[in-house]
């Protein structure tokens, strides 16, 4: 029996975010794919909403699995999510345009083993603990993928490796000017782990509200997308970069305006703290 | 990880039928691989990884994880988690192993292996310099009455209600032990996967060698970064949260980690020798 530390009451059921989250991302990565079609970048920031989609729901799923109080830190969660994300995201570019759900089936097979070890060969059990590692590392995938599409305008794998630099005009192919070629992977890696994990590592607690975190995660993940937009200039046409840098700027700042009109609403109210709620399986 | 610090529920009993399970999994994984590869290096890099893995996933072990009640002076070790403190150590171990890529596994191993114990000596130095000098705290193990190295008796210097703090010594040399662990397996991992990469990849994508490393190096550190992450956070997972170091009682709890480790690796090891095998 694990006892069950922190309650869920009320607000958007968890299920539904996981369905909303998965599908919000899964499409909004598609959309990037409108590149391709119309021959221009300029619907490269889809990837960075795609991010923010995914990143909402990860913030939840971490808040569903740290509340059986996994004793080893929020912060690992996260960076469970974006090790097993990577290595099936990576693998998945490959197949073109089946990449992003070729990305979900594998990260969720990877996600299965990983949830499989932990749960049962080292002798976690926690009854959330598969079905989370699974949404991790989906999550992980999807968020990766969707930097990968925002920094340099397509997911696939030809793409994200073939850069070009113009020398006296010329323009040149050149492998390290990429997505892969200047780790810029790494550092969309960290973006989204720090993002990931912050918003309920920071709510936490007896006052925890789930529109107060989950407007958190979307400010974390438009912060992330200022940053990355940033990093997606040298990559895509400035045009397009500059797209992207103002939907994130203006996703962040209404985000981060709403959450701190939510935290000054609850900072007024002192939940009455109840007896811990014991849950038996499930 | 609440106010209320619940404690998980993983017990040090080792499930059979799990284990028999898991390792299982692990030989359809590599025979799988072998038939899908052949005995090239390929699969030789499978075996690398897993090798690579599992060094990771015993050696956060030996690393003293403190988390919050450290921070507060209430029980011994290193005040963070061990996925911060594994990664830390880790990645110093892997990016100084990187460097030395070029001169050889054996010696890019060691390099790595040099790197992250080194990373985890100076941590573990300055974080008894700040419990002595800054919190005023002497350093003592509520686990052994003495400890196993200095033979220094511990219960006279321990406060009353706590499970011990500071560092005490045998912690500290284990943490430089799981350092050098963490960094030789880190290592390992990237460089099995560089060999790959650079042999497959300029057939794969039609490029020089020359052009296509910077490809090949981030591929490969990227996977080490993850699988490295991954490993740690199983370990973590099977000590649920704290340990003292090798002294500590949860410290028997390994045989299970390192089943857990070398099936995470084999299964993110795989994947990422298809992307230029398949």
């Amino acid at each position: 029996m694990t006892v069950k530390v922190e309650k869920i009451e009320g607000g958007i059921p968890h299920n539904t975010i996981m369905v909303a989250g998965l599908i919000a991302s899964v499409v909004l990565v598609y959309l990037t794919y409108a590149n391709v079609l119309t021959g221009t970048q300029y619907f490269a920031f889809f990837g960075g909403l795609a991010t923010v989609a995914a990143l909402v729901w990860g913030s939840h799923t971490i808040k569903h699995l740290c509340s059986y109080g996994i004793g080893t830190g929020v912060p690992s969660a996260g960076m469970m999510a974006f090790g097993s994300g990577v290595i099936a995201m990576l693998f998945a570019t490959k197949y073109g345009i089946a990449a992003p759900i070729v990305a979900v089936i594998l990260a969720a097979v990877v996600g299965a083993i990983l949830g499989y070890v932990a749960n049962n060969v080292l002798n976690m059990k926690i009854p959330v603990m598969i079905v989370s590692l699974v949404e991790m590392a989906v999550i992980g995938a999807l968020v990766l993928m969707g930097y990968a599409a925002m920094m340099s305008g397509s997911f696939e794998l030809s793409a994200l490796t073939t850069g070009s630099v113009s020398i006296l005009g010329l323009s040149l192919p050149s492998y390290q000017a990429s997505f892969l070629g200047g780790a810029l992977i790494a550092t969309a890696f960290m973006l989204g782990g720090i993002a990931i994990q912050h918003p309920f590592n920071a709510c936490l607690g007896p006052s925890w509200t789930q529109d107060r975190m989950l407007y958190l995660a979307a400010e974390c993940g438009f912060l992330s997308m200022i940053a990355a937009a940033i990093m997606s200039m040298p990559l895509i046409s400035m045009g397009a970069a500059l797209v992207s840098l103002f939907v994130a700027v203006i996703g962040w700042y209404y985000t981060y305006a709403k959450y701190i009109e939510l935290s000054k609403r609850d900072a007024f109210s002192w939940l009455d703290s109840k007896p811990i709620p014991e849950v038996e399986g499930q | 990880m609440s106010a209320i610090g619940a404690k998980p529920a993983a017990g040090s009993a080792m499930d059979m039928t799990a284990t028999i399970i898991g390792i299982i999994i692990l030989l359809v994984i590599i025979a799988a691989t072998y038939f899908l590869v052949g005995p090239g290096m390929a699969f030789m890099a499978l075996i690398g990884v897993i090798a690579g893995g599992i060094l990771i996933g015993f050696g956060v072990h030996f690393v003293p994880v403190g988390g919050a009640p450290a921070a507060m002076g209430q029980a011994p070790g290193i005040a963070t988690g061990v996925a911060m403190l594994a990664a830390g150590a880790g990645l110093a171990g892997l990016f100084g192993g990187a460097w030395a890529a070029e001169l050889g596994i054996v010696v890019a191993t060691v390099t790595g292996a040099v790197g992250g114990g080194l990373m985890m000596a100076i941590t573990c130095m300055f974080v008894n310099f700040i419990y002595v000098f800054g919190m005023g705290i002497p350093s003592a193990s509520g686990k052994v009455a003495r400890d196993p190295i200095t033979g220094d008796t511990q219960a006279e210097f321990k406060s009353q209600g706590t499970e011990g703090h500071g560092l005490p010594f045998v912690s500290y040399v284990g943490g430089v032990i799981g350092g050098l662990f963490g960094g030789a397996g880190g290592t390992l991992i990237y460089l099995m996967l560089l060999e790959v990469y650079t042999e497959e990849l300029p057939g794969m994508m039609n490029a020089l060698p020359g052009q296509i490393l910077p490809i090949a190096v981030t591929l490969a550190g990227i996977f080490a970064i993850g699988m490295f992450l991954v490993n740690a956070v199983l370990a973590a997972y099977n000590i649920t949260g704290t340990i003292e170091g090798p002294h500590d009682p949860k410290f028997k709890r390994f045989p299970r980690a390192i089943v857990a480790s070398a099936i995470a690796s084999a299964v993110c090891g795989m994947v990422a020798i298809m992307i230029v095998a398949l």
